[in-house]
């Protein structure tokens, strides 16, 4: 249900939530006249204005032309771009006043997929999720081993991604939907509250963009833990998303239900207006 | 609805004309500081050439001294094999001594050197005490250690230390510089430490350079500890030169050529675990 259609449902004060239910009616992400300025000469912002809610088992669809801040988006979420103006709430955090070590609690909190799969192709499958747990092996652990807890876990995540075979197997003799898989389970690994897929499907055939972006959908209903994915492929955003959130030259035209959009508002996102995209 | 993702195009700037026939030409005339720099760089080298009285006359005169030279060496005199080969194994221990030991302050010192790892205050000192040290030639320091701990191995072990330093902490650190940025990120991205990113995003991917260079090394400092042995710091090398002070030439040539053996088997031994590693 999209953020707009909650505010308009009727109150049923007979009715008390119960915790879990209330878990999933409020925002683990929100953000609110969001503006992102890389260079304070540039008079454009990369971000303007923008304003955004990620509902517990949600997929969000972001959907822009290159340049019109989806990658911002998803950094400003993590703490990678700060905001210039306006507020960002993550999982309880307030990101304009994290420190340090907090900004590392919170990306530990955040799985992140990226459209490069960034990770280390000659290691192992399984040591390449168990770096998911990086930010749970504290300090004594020097020589980096991880407990056999945390190798089970890594098992059944690729259990549940479809890869335990290849366990053993280094990276680079995966393909490219199956390296991706391993980055989702990486990302899993965090026992995240909310996952980031940065054009996780740009360079899979659509078959393979297909099985991932259902991948993600899954894990989003199952786990029922946001998903926000960035897309360039509409037929692939309108089949796997809850909600669509549309930017343009770093403002968001519209977020609607998958069903609800049309023609026209599609249309806005990659339409020319003469000047530059940042 | 229509599915049409066409993206918006940045502003469109046109190549010059004259660039654009220049690319289109099968055969392009080189560029005009090519053209310029081609007869300074043969000048230099003429230069330099002079400066030393390199003259290909008198190696063709020469030839013949240096073929009378090569023929005193046969028929080899293998008599005094036990003490070759006792010196031999003298001089592999210290290159296995002075590879390790340099190898461990190379990377210590590599960590610093790199700009993707270390902060400036650190960088700056790291790369000026390589710097340093790699002008200094190892037989200075042999001769050093040799005044400061005696004659013998343990001297040419610890300017073998030295020397490897220099010589291969800069490649270190610039492997670890030229690692790939992706699987870096994502470790940013889990809330990894700078210590958990270099141990399980940049050390994995440095790993077979780091290897390579450490046999490369390994098979320099062979060779390096015969020359050691000049100055009394132990090994193969005194023998080899009281062997020509003595006009020993068929002791010299059996040290040769197991020498010669020596670096062939370790040669291939490295090639076998390169292989393996890469």
């Amino acid at each position: 249900m999209s953020p707009a259609a909650k505010a308009e449902a009727p109150a049923q004060p007979e009715q008390l939530m119960s915790t879990a239910e209330l878990r999933q009616a409020l925002p683990l992400a929100t953000v609110r006249g969001l503006e992102v300025c890389y260079d304070p000469k540039k008079p454009v912002p990369v971000l303007d204005g923008v304003d955004l809610d990620l509902f517990p088992g949600e997929m969000v669809s972001l959907l822009g032309a290159s340049g019109s801040g989806k990658s911002t988006l998803m950094k400003t979420l993590t703490g990678f771009a700060p905001a210039t103006a306006g507020t960002v709430r993550v999982a309880g955090h307030d990101l304009r006043n994290l420190q340090r070590g907090e900004l590392r609690q919170l990306r530990s909190e955040v799985g992140q997929v990226f459209q490069q799969f960034n990770l280390i192709p000659r290691l192992s499958v399984l040591s390449n999720v168990l770096t998911g747990a990086l930010h749970q092996a504290g300090p004594i652990n020097l020589v980096g081993g991880f407990s056999s807890a945390h190798r089970k876990y890594a098992m059944e995540l690729l259990e549940r991604v479809g890869i335990a075979h290849k366990a053993k197997d280094p990276v680079r003799s995966l393909s490219g939907g199956q390296q991706q898989r391993v980055a989702i389970a990486r990302a899993l690994m965090q026992r995240p509250r909310l996952i980031l897929a940065d054009e996780p499907v740009a360079s899979l055939d659509p078959k393979l963009a297909d099985s991932v972006l259902q991948l993600l959908r899954d894990i989003a209903v199952q786990d029922g833990i946001p998903v926000l994915v960035s897309l360039h492929v509409l037929p692939l955003a309108l089949s796997h998303s809850d909600r669509i959130v549309g930017l343009r030259q770093g403002k968001m035209l519209f977020s609607a239900k998958s069903g609800e959009l049309d023609e026209q508002s599609l249309k806005g996102i990659y339409e020319e207006d003469g000047n530059d995209v940042h | 609805m229509s599915t049409d993702t066409t993206t918006a195009s940045p502003a469109r700037q046109e190549l010059p004309a004259a660039e654009r026939i220049r690319l289109e030409r099968a055969f392009s005339l080189p560029r005009g500081r090519f053209l310029l720099g081609l007869p300074i760089a043969a000048l230099i080298l003429l230069w330099s050439a002079g400066g030393v009285g390199f003259d290909f006359i008198k190696l063709g005169q020469g030839t013949l001294n240096m073929g009378e030279f090569l023929a005193r060496l046969f028929p080899p005199d293998f008599s005094k094999i036990s003490t070759i080969l006792e010196l031999l194994l003298e001089t592999l221990q210290m290159a296995i001594v002075g590879t390790v030991l340099g190898v461990v302050l190379s990377l210590l010192v590599a960590f610093g050197a790199a700009s993707t790892i270390a902060p400036p205050w650190l960088y700056y000192p790291s790369r000026w005490i390589m710097n340093v040290i790699r002008a200094v030639p190892d037989l200075v320091f042999a001769l050093m250690f040799v005044s400061a701990v005696g004659l013998g191995p343990f001297a040419g072990i610890l300017a073998m230390t030295l020397g490897s330093l220099g010589s291969i902490g800069k490649i270190f650190a610039e492997a670890m510089e030229s690692v790939d940025k992706g699987p870096v990120t994502a470790m940013q991205a889990v809330g990894a430490s700078k210590r958990q990113i270099i141990h399980y995003g940049i050390l994995p991917q440095a790993a077979p350079l780091l290897v390579s260079y450490t046999l490369l090394l390994f098979e320099g400092n062979v060779r390096g500890a015969t020359i050691l042995g000049l100055v009394g710091a132990g090994g193969i090398g005194l023998e080899l030169t009281t062997a020509m002070r003595m006009y020993d030439y068929g002791h010299l040539s059996a040290i040769i050529i197991c020498i010669i053996v020596l670096v062939t088997i370790i040669d291939q031994g490295s090639a076998l675990i390169r292989r393996r590693i890469t």
